[in-house]
């Protein structure tokens, strides 16, 4: 089944971020994307001139409110006249720009390339309730089954929590609140070190977590992630280029060595979506640990970025990639995996829970927090982790490692 | 003759207008805006399943030639499993079991403010074997967890008035149908015994059931006050105007949010905009302290909303809560 990979080493030269914010009045996403851009040429140190193609994530075409919404930037970051693609995978988004610029240079096609990811998602504003929230989920809502499932209520929180309580179904002791809640309360503790978490300031005691309220039943407010607005860019380069890259900015080469996606059925029952699970994931890892020779991850990885968009999903997600036994996610708190001291570090940006969720850059930001993450405490390796569509239909991962 | 409603009902639609807020001494701009397409969508090989519903009130799968797999909708006339073998329709029964435990959804997208709380979950009909996405509602009153779970055996409940959509149908627990009810094909809405909301009434109050509604008032106008000027908790009442009555066994008083303004007086309010009751204030005292969610106790039949579309209210309550304790939290971490 498995392919073996015959493609050309490609690495992270240079990584930026804009902070994200719950509203960015001062700024429209041209000016978001133009500035994650000059940020990571500047701590690629090169020259826009030496990157030879780009790669946009940008979600949701009612945020942006453009059915092409990269068009203007194109110009707007210095890359006229060269390719430029959009990639729009849902929550996937990130992950799958990430990817589609690696094929390219991998595959010979470009040496350098620009990932961009961009996303001004609270523009939107329902005048009934005068909150953002409502609009903001509904133009997510327009993403689901047109035909049968958009006009019943689907929205991107009841169809994640379908799949968590299908999980709980199956696993009654998995999931407890009170480690959910510790889970949601150790990454706000962590914010507090990203400079450009939307949340920095919000730590919560695990107590405020299961005090909050219910969203979604089972879901409560402080499990899920919160919109916001921002951009964040990755330069990626073939070998070469990226050695010489690194030898004049300084900064050690962090090499892509696996790449792996997977999307489900979108329908659910016999022979369909793999039911009680997120099948999407574990095979999407599985496809990266083979290409990048992983036997073990929690022995040969040592930081993980992942896609929270629930804290519950995050639990089984680890499980679906190999971190720890299905049915046994509490294990990432009550075995220390993920705790201050123990394994591994689990989204140390604050995830997009409280770093945010700018739906097209949050698995980019996840790669420039993995990235930073790898070379400023010198660790092995990375994995950023990417969920998208109804029922965590789309997965993908990427292995980052260390020079 | 019958005025029909709208694609777009007109409260959602907002007037042309804009507004400026000033971050650093320099004006940005917000401009109220639409983004707005219209459709005459063809249902093509999903006709058969919607005029089914619509006008002969039946479910419609289809059945692979080859495997037999029969997949509700009747999402395909192909089948990948099988090299795409031809599918034929069929149809399927009105009762099912629950795939798995469905979710609840509280805090729903604008469209669906009104029609919160709701369940949507999976159901496998009789003779399918894949799963059917359906709105799932109780006879009972509002749904909260524990009443459908995974196998719980629901039935298909037809609109009265129909328009070919997936939303002429929803489910309900077969438990809180008669025999025949849950065997009769094609039952509708107006066939069903739909509980009505009727508010709590409470027992006379004690001294000390009085003692402590003044103490919960106190300590309520205390934070009504913190709250109106906070800046951050004005946010999330911003735009907003509601008289609430509210009723407990030791008294009852009113509550005011006007546009960033919370207020709350001893007052009995002749035509409020909706009516609270809960036999004991303390729960509401709580959810402005930040200490349980008052969205909670509703679920927990602790607090009564005399109308469901309210809880785009409460949810403004609580969150008025939280911002007043994030502004203090985030002043002491600077």
């Amino acid at each position: 089944m498995a392919k073996k990979f015959t493609g050309r080493k490609v690495g992270i030269v240079g990584a930026a971020s804009t902070p994200f914010k719950a509203k960015w009045y001062e700024k429209t996403y041209y000016e978001l994307g133009q500035m994650a851009t000059r940020e990571a040429i500047k701590d690629a140190a090169i020259s826009i001139k030496d990157v030879d193609a780009v790669a946009y994530g940008i979600y949701n075409d009612i945020f942006e409110r453009s059915a092409i919404p990269e068009h203007p930037l194109q110009g707007i970051i210095g890359m006229a006249n060269k390719p430029g693609i959009r990639v729009t995978n849902g929550g996937a988004t990130g992950i799958y720009t990430l990817a589609a610029a690696y094929a390219f240079i991998a595959s010979g096609m470009h040496d350098t390339m620009l990932v961009l990811g961009v996303e001004k998602a609270t523009d939107c504003f329902d005048f009934t309730s005068m909150s953002a929230t409502p609009e903001v989920i509904k133009t997510i809502a327009w993403s689901g089954d047109c035909w049968f499932e958009q006009k019943i209520g689907w929205s991107a929180s009841d169809s994640y929590a379908e799949v968590i309580l299908a999980y709980m179904d199956e696993h009654p002791g998995d999931l407890k609140p009170e480690v959910t809640a510790q889970i949601s309360s150790q990454l706000s503790m962590q914010a507090r070190s990203n400079p450009y978490a939307q949340r920095q300031f919000d730590q919560v005691t695990p107590e405020e977590v299961m005090n909050s309220r219910y969203i979604v039943y089972p879901l409560k407010e402080l499990e899920i992630c919160v919109y916001t607005e921002g951009a964040s860019a990755l330069i990626i380069a073939e070998e070469e280029t990226a050695k010489s890259i690194a030898q004049n900015s300084g900064k050690p080469v962090v090499w892509i060595t696996g790449i792996g996606e997977a999307n489900e059925w979108s329908y659910a029952g016999k022979n369909q979506n793999h039911w009680g699970r997120i099948y999407s994931h574990h095979m999407a890892a599985q496809k990266a640990y083979e290409m990048a020779g992983i036997k073990n991850p929690l022995e040969e990885i040592d930081v993980v970025e992942i896609h929270d968009a629930f804290i519950q999903q995050l639990e089984i997600s680890m499980a679906e990639m190999g971190f720890v036994p299905l049915g046994r996610a509490d294990d990432l708190v009550e075995e220390g995996i993920m705790m201050p001291g123990g394994k591994l570090s689990v989204n140390p940006s604050g995830g997009l829970i409280y770093s945010g969720h700018a739906v097209g850059a949050s698995n980019i930001m996840s790669a420039w927090s993995a990235r930073n993450e790898i070379i400023n405490k010198g660790l092995r390796r990375g994995l950023v982790h990417g969920t998208g569509s109804t029922i965590c239909q789309y997965g993908g991962v990427a292995i980052l490692e260390h020079d | 003759m019958i005025k029909k409603a709208k694609v777009i009902p007109e409260e959602y639609i907002p007037e042309v207008n804009s507004r400026t807020v000033t971050i650093e001494d320099k004006n940005y701009l917000l401009q109220n805006d639409a983004m707005f397409t219209f459709y005459e969508r063809a249902a093509g090989e999903f006709s058969a399943f919607f005029l089914a519903i619509r006008d002969e009130k039946r479910i419609l799968g289809c059945k692979c030639t080859k495997c037999g797999l029969v997949r509700v909708p009747p999402m395909l006339t192909h089948c990948p499993d099988c090299d795409f073998a031809p599918t034929e329709l069929l149809e399927v029964g009105q009762v099912g079991r629950m795939l798995s435990t469905p979710p609840i959804t509280y805090f729903a997208t604008s469209m669906f403010l009104d029609k919160a709380p709701f369940g949507r979950g999976r159901v496998v009909l009789e003779g399918a074997d894949t799963a059917l996405s359906v709105m799932l509602y109780t006879t009972t009153g509002i749904l909260v967890p524990g009443i459908i779970r995974k196998d719980t055996e629901v039935k298909v409940i037809f609109r009265d008035e129909r328009v070919g959509a997936v939303t002429d149908i929803f489910c309900v627990p077969a438990s809180e149908l008669s025999p025949d009810q849950v065997t009769k094909k094609g039952l509708q809405e107006s066939e069903l015994n739909w509980a009505a909301p009727v508010e709590p009434q409470y027992p006379k109050a004690s001294d000390k059931d009085i003692a402590v509604y003044k103490q919960c008032l106190k300590e309520m106008q205390i934070l009504a006050s913190e709250m109106s000027g906070s800046k951050r908790a004005r946010k999330a009442i911003e735009g907003w105007k509601r008289d609430i009555a509210v009723k407990t066994k030791g008294g009852d008083f009113a509550m005011y949010i006007d546009d960033g303004d919370f207020r709350i007086e001893e007052k009995k309010l002749g035509s409020p905009d909706f009516v609270m009751a809960c036999e004991d204030p303390g729960t509401l005292l709580d959810g402005l302290q930040y200490k349980g969610a008052i969205t909670d106790s509703v679920i927990a039949r602790k607090l009564w909303i005399s109308k469901n579309m309210e809880f785009t209210t409460i949810f403004k309550l609580d969150r008025l809560a939280r911002f007043l304790a994030r502004e203090k939290k985030e002043q002491g971490a600077k």
